[in-house]
C-alpha cells in the first residue's frame, strides 16, 4: 500500500471548526512520514491568505501555521486557480509559496494519491 | 428589521434566499463567514452592489479583520462588536444562519 494521501480544504477558516482541525489532522498524520498533498479549493483557499488578524475572536491566525508543516515534511500544496480568481485572489495574497492547478490538475492529484481526506 | 447573515459566499445561496425575503431599506448585517460576500471585487461583487442599491449594509469588521479581505466592496460599511449591539439594540432582528 502506498502512503499517499490528499487533506482537502474548501470551507472558510473561522466561521467553523475544519480548517484548524485539518491542520491538527495534518500534523497528527505527518508523523506517519505519509505523503501528503494539501489542496485548497474553494472558500477553502481563505485559510492561506495573508494578513488574518483574528485576535478579537480569540482566536489564532489560522493562515500562519501551514508554512511551518514544511518543518513535518508536509511538502505539497496545491491551490484551485478559478477558486483564487472568482475571489479575487492571486498567489501574492497568500502566505507561502503554493502550486496551482485547474480542475483537472486536481482530479489528477485525486487519481494519484488515491486517498482523500475532506474538510 | 435587522437582517444578520452569518454565511454568504460563493457556490452558497444563502445571501439569495434572504435576499428574496429582506424587504427593501431594511439593514443587513454580515459577520462571521457571511463577511467573506463583502470582499470586493470578487464574482459575487455585482450582486452586492445590487444589494447596496437598496439597503444599507454593514460587515462587522473584527470578522473581516480575521480573514484579511479589505478592501470591501464600496459603500459597505464597517462596525465592531459595540456597532453590533447598537445596531441589535435599536432593531428586531432576523438572523439568517447558515443553512
Amino acid at each position: 500500500m502506498e502512503n499517499k494521501v490528499v487533506v482537502l480544504l474548501r470551507k472558510a477558516p473561522y466561521g467553523r471548526v475544519y480548517t484548524a482541525e485539518a491542520f491538527r489532522t495534518i500534523m497528527g498524520i505527518a508523523v506517519f512520514e505519509l505523503d501528503i498533498c494539501v489542496v485548497f479549493m474553494d472558500d477553502g483557499v481563505f485559510a492561506l491568505v495573508k494578513n488574518q488578524i483574528p485576535e478579537k475572536l480569540d482566536m489564532k491566525p489560522l493562515g500562519e501555521g501551514f508554512p511551518m508543516l514544511k518543518d513535518f515534511n508536509v511538502n505539497r500544496f496545491v491551490v484551485h486557480d478559478q477558486s483564487l480568481k472568482n475571489r479575487d485572489l492571486s498567489a501574492s495574497d497568500l502566505v507561502m509559496e503554493v502550486e496551482t492547478a485547474n480542475s483537472d490538475q486536481i482530479a489528477e492529484i485525486f487519481d494519484t494519491y488515491k486517498k482523500v481526506l475532506p474538510f | 428589521m435587522l437582517y444578520t447573515i452569518n454565511y454568504a459566499s460563493i457556490g452558497s445561496d444563502n445571501l439569495d434566499s434572504m435576499s428574496r425575503v429582506c424587504p427593501k431599506n431594511s439593514p443587513i448585517l454580515f459577520y462571521e463567514d457571511g463577511v467573506l460576500a463583502c470582499k470586493a471585487n470578487t464574482v459575487m461583487a455585482g450582486k452586492m452592489k445590487a444589494l447596496l442599491a437598496e439597503h444599507p449594509v454593514y460587515a462587522l469588521i473584527e470578522d473581516v479583520k480575521a480573514r484579511g479581505i479589505e478592501p470591501l466592496v464600496e459603500g459597505v460599511k464597517t462596525i465592531d462588536y459595540g456597532g453590533f449591539v447598537e445596531l441589535v439594540e435599536s432593531h428586531d432582528v432576523v438572523p439568517w444562519l447558515r443553512n
